[in-house]
């Protein structure tokens, strides 16, 4: 049996756990597989990590639901707990050998999984790490610098929507000397975010990340006196501060005018008002993040991906673009902010007239 | 686009013979309490004491945990001053708190005689009114 | 004044060239008068390979700093206007210099404020006095018993930092320096004076000169700063001297409030230890996760608190608490520890649950204060597969009940708050958890939580209740997680309260031993 097929079975056998709640067998095929000799790099990067990532599209696709979608994020979270703990027990990797680094979630985001298993991997390969864990408010992560002084901070963001608050977290990072890895899908496949917001260096997995630190991370200058600003001139037009403030106005308005245009909306059960709106807020924060980084990537990404989550789940993508034409409307003094909703309801017309992929019916 | 900012949180004291009314309005929270129990021990410590104070929340927005422990604070008071407090016009938000905490009946205990509610009285804020 | 015509002879010398070029006279050959600079550029333009439209040149004469300014005469003889421009350079000179150092001291502040880490502070100091003033520089911190923090730094090099022990007074003035009163000025030691541990790795050639400077701190001496010289390089002058002292001061400064800093945060982070919420684990066959975010997310600690005290045997009943104090931040925070040790001792009472809380009533009852607490005491105990549950409420929220088949119940439980009556009265209700099934205690700050698409609305318990139906089956971290998860979305970059919640869930499968409590999360901070 190849090396592959066996990663494969593991991973398929750790799906079938989490997925049906079952903690104790996900438990035994990961300790088992460390037991068999496969090593723990592999079990965390090859096999736990490619399952919670199932979660995520299952979730998506409507093959799971919100319940299954947490308890199996819990049950991987304590797998690799508790491989920590054996790891630790065991004393197999000795005292960390290389220098100190903190792994910390952004301020705000929830998704903490991705940078505990750098952290874990980081420790792997002999690192100190001080894994902050998720929704980390910027203030403790300074306090923390100030008291350990790390080499590098790893600082993960999964959602976009909180990279102005990433870019708070870095220039606060920088302001105290210490370098930060910027990493997660927040910051672009390609990592252009990170380096929008000044971040010294991006790794596009745990793997990167090791290898950046290997390298060596160069401190930052403290003397230079870098303003937040400096680094997205285009900020200067206000227009991301201006959505930013008037959010739940706009919410309510676009609500409002929908409901003229769409009557049967008027006979919508408050949840279900309620679930329009959550949606309406969610294009405006993403229209509020590509606005804060001059990127029309990051909206249409966003809407393409809604559309598929709400055709998943039979809602007619067409509700989209009402409510972006909707925003516009309310927009129409400022550019950038037009020029974005335009280019994402043309995205979303080409998404459309293609077959959607993915989601096959199964029960 | 605006929104409006919250009513201002202000205290009116209202004195006829033998009661005291003061009018709530805003938010009894965290950070108002302090100068409303200020506000209140200094109208109950000038002149005469009352017989009875009417707190009237008519136009109370608000009311958080801070905001009831300085409704249990001025009943020490009137208790110490023989004065009963009546909670006139309760919102639903203070109604619930009420309710939850169990604390309405206590409150608005008619003052027995002469200093009867003072089993707690030997405290740092004394010198009030007189009696 | 020189007038010199074409064969380099000296027509005429003014007074003050006379005093320049002392014995000089009409007649003289320039080229044995004045340095050669001077006689050469007679020479090209005599020859016309120099224009005297070509500006003016300069040199030196003797000490002097001198501009030549040609003017050719109607004869052919050229009149050379001699300027002295000593003073000016020197000025010049001194002016660049001190703007220099203007910007190193500003540079320096920056670098060392921007870090209240000692060692860092320390690192930063030295490899920035190496780097300016000296070849290399050791920063020698106060010790630590007789152990002494030591900073190395090299023109260029790496920084080095040990702790070790030396004999300060080995080094002249050292002791005096490190101990910061009496003040003592900079000083100037002979090389031969010092011992070896002083000159770092790396340090190239023999001592040529040392320099021991006090750092000031506020009040408290920020250790000392010794700068190094080889025998090759020039001395220190006196204007560096200066410069190195306010380089001192700003280095002090910077040490000391990093100190301080550090000596206030482990302060804060002792006192705050105890007051932090606990670590919940599964405990006698049943799941505990609990959540806490306080007020202020600068802060960590505030009026929400909860504990999980286990039984002292799986057959014995753990006592599970949740509640609230009136009001926020450290002085909320103060009593909330008060009520948890309270509790505590009174744990083996905890049969009879309103008992328990006339106690901590009567041990709250504060003459000059009518800060309450409301708070929900659960008993549990697991029998076979499922857990049995008492729950009793002063004055808090109602604990909800998750079913297996996603109802999500009240808990019909009440009384008064504590704290603040003489007495409380309470009903105690008793409920069974199926495997699967979860018990959730909570504060306001969850249902009060204010946000949502349309910025202003209450979190309320309906939304609460809606999201618990859909977290039937879930384990008790899951739940908890969801919760909190949901609330921070709805709360977006909105004010909160104190939130805390308490998931006790009865598992869905057999018990696991594999995965451990221990290996669980530490509310999400972990060193590894």
């Amino acid at each position: 049996m190849s090396r592959l097929t066996a990663k494969d079975g593991l991973a398929e056998r750790l799906w079938q756990a989490v997925v049906d709640g079952d903690e104790h067998t996900a438990a035994r095929v990961v300790h088992g597989a460390l037991d068999d000799g496969v090593d723990e790099e592999t079990l965390l990067l090859e096999v736990i990590a490619p399952v919670q990532e199932k979660v995520g599209v299952e979730w998506a696709a409507d093959r799971i639901t919100v319940a299954q979608e947490h308890a199996a994020t819990a049950i991987n979270e304590r797998v690799v707990a508790s491989l920590a703990h054996r790891r630790r027990q065991s004393g197999e990797h000795g005292a960390p050998h290389r220098g100190r680094v903190t792994v910390s979630c952004v301020d705000g985001e929830w998704h903490a999984f991705p940078a505990r298993l750098v952290a874990e991997v980081l420790a792997l390969c002999g690192w100190r790490v001080d894994y902050l864990g998720a929704q980390t408010p910027t203030p403790h992560l300074v306090a923390h610098l100030h008291h350990t002084n790390p080499d590098a901070v790893l600082l993960s963001g999964s959602l976009p929507t909180h990279l102005p608050t990433a870019h708070a977290a870095i220039t606060a990072c920088q302001a105290v000397g210490v370098p930060v890895l910027a990493g997660g899908r927040a910051f672009g496949p390609d990592g252009r975010h990170a380096r929008a917001l000044g971040a010294d260096r991006w790794a596009a997995d745990a793997r990167g990340a090791a290898a950046v630190l290997e390298e060596g991370m160069t401190r930052p200058d403290p003397s230079a006196s870098r303003q937040p600003v400096d680094d997205l001139p285009h900020l200067v037009d206000q227009e991301y501060t201006m959505v930013v403030q008037t959010r739940s106005l706009l919410v309510k308005q676009t609500l409002a005018d929908l409901e003229t245009r769409f009557p049967a909306m008027r006979a919508y059960s408050d949840a279900q008002r309620e679930r329009t709106a959550e949606d309406l807020a969610h294009i405006v924060d993403f229209l509020a993040a590509a606005l804060y980084v001059d990127d029309t990537d990051l909206f249409t990404a966003f809407l393409t991906w809604t559309a598929d989550i709400l055709e998943a789940r039979q809602v007619p993508a067409h509700s989209l673009t009402a409510g972006l034409d909707a925003l516009a409307g309310q927009l129409r003094d400022f550019p950038r902010t037009v020029e974005l909703i335009r280019e994402g309801t043309a995205v979303l017309a080409e998404h459309s007239v293609r077959p959607v992929p993915g989601p096959s019916t199964h029960a | 686009m605006t929104t409006l900012p919250p009513p201002e949180f202000t205290l009116d004291f209202v004195r006829e013979p033998g009661t005291l009314t003061v009018r709530v309005r805003g938010d009894l929270d965290y950070d108002t309490s302090d100068d409303a129990l200020d506000a209140v021990l200094e109208q109950l410590s000038a002149g005469r004491a009352p017989r009875d104070v009417r707190l009237d929340f008519g136009e109370l927005t608000w009311i958080d945990s801070t905001g009831l422990s300085t409704l249990l604070m001025i009943h020490r008071r009137t208790s110490t001053l023989g004065a009963t407090l009546h909670l006139d016009n309760r919102p639903a938000v203070l109604e619930r708190m009420l309710l939850m905490t169990n604390v309405l009946d206590h409150l608005t205990a008619p003052a027995a005689d002469e200093r009867a509610g003072a089993e707690l009285e030997e405290d740092g804020v004394s010198g009030a009114g007189a009696t | 004044m020189l007038v010199v015509d074409r064969h380099g002879g000296l027509v005429r010398v003014n007074q003050a060239a006379r005093t320049l070029l002392p014995g000089a006279e009409s007649g003289d050959r320039l080229r044995d008068t004045v340095p050669a600079w001077l006689h050469e550029a007679h020479r090209s333009i005599s020859d016309g390979s120099r224009s005297t439209s070509a500006g003016p040149l300069s040199g030196r004469i003797n000490d002097r700093l001198l501009e030549a300014h040609p003017t050719p005469s109607d004869d052919g003889d050229v009149v050379w206007w001699l300027l002295d421009e000593t003073d000016r350079r020197l000025a010049e000179t001194a002016l660049t210099d001190a703007r220099t150092r203007t910007e190193i001291l500003s540079e320096v502040s920056s670098a060392l404020l921007s870090t209240l880490n000692v060692p860092r502070c320390m690192e930063v100091a030295a490899s920035m006095a190496a780097e300016h003033f000296a070849e290399a520089a050791v920063l020698v911190a106060p010790p630590h018993g007789k152990r002494y923090p030591l900073t190395y730094a090299c023109h260029g090099g790496p920084v080095r930092q040990v702790t070790r022990k030396i004999e300060a007074a080995e080094v002249p003035g050292l002791t005096e320096a490190l101990r910061g009163f009496p003040p003592v000025p900079a000083r100037w030691i002979n090389p031969d004076d010092i011992p070896g541990w002083l000159i770092p790795d790396g340090f190239t050639g023999p001592v040529g000169s040392v320099i021991v400077t006090p750092l000031p701190g506020h009040g408290v001496p920020a250790g000392a700063l010794v700068l190094l010289r080889s025998s090759t390089e020039q001395a220190f002058t006196e204007g560096e001297e200066v410069f190195a002292r306010l380089f001192a001061a700003r280095a002090g400064a910077a040490l000391s409030a990093a100190r301080l800093y550090t000596e206030q945060a482990t302060i804060t982070g002792t006192l705050m230890r105890e007051l932090l919420p606990p670590t919940l684990n599964r405990v006698h066959g049943v799941e505990y996760a609990g959540g806490y975010r306080a007020a202020k997310d600068h802060e960590r600690i505030g009026g929400d608190f909860y504990d999980v005290h286990p039984g002292s045997d799986p057959t014995q009943e753990s006592l599970v608490v949740l509640g609230d104090v009136a009001g926020k931040g450290l002085d909320a925070a103060v009593l909330t520890g008060k009520i948890r040790n309270t509790l505590h001792a009174l744990l083996p009472l905890a049969e009879d649950h309103q008992r328990v809380l006339n106690l901590l009533n009567g041990a709250l009852i504060s003459s000059h204060s009518t800060r309450f607490a409301t708070l929900v005491l659960a008993s549990v105990r697991r029998r076979g597969g499922r857990v049995q549950v008492r729950l009793t409420s002063a004055g808090h929220l109602p604990p909800l009940i998750v079913r297996a088949d996603g109802t999500v119940e009240e808990v019909a439980t009440g009384g008064n708050l504590v704290g603040v009556l003489p007495a409380v009265t309470t009903n105690t209700v008793r409920t069974v958890l199926e495997p699967g099934e979860t018990c959730l205690l909570y504060t306001d700050g969850i249902t009060e939580a204010r946000g949502g698409p349309l910025g202003d609305e209450l979190f309320g318990e309906h939304r609460l209740r809606r999201a618990l139906a859909e977290c039937a089956g879930m384990p008790a971290e899951a739940v908890v997680e969801r919760v909190q998860m949901l609330t921070a979305q709805w709360l977006g970059a909105g004010r909160h309260d104190d939130m805390a919640l308490v998931a006790v869930s009865a598992p869905k499968t057999g018990l696991l031993t594999v995965v451990n409590g221990h290996a669980s999360r530490q509310n999400g901070r972990r060193d590894m």
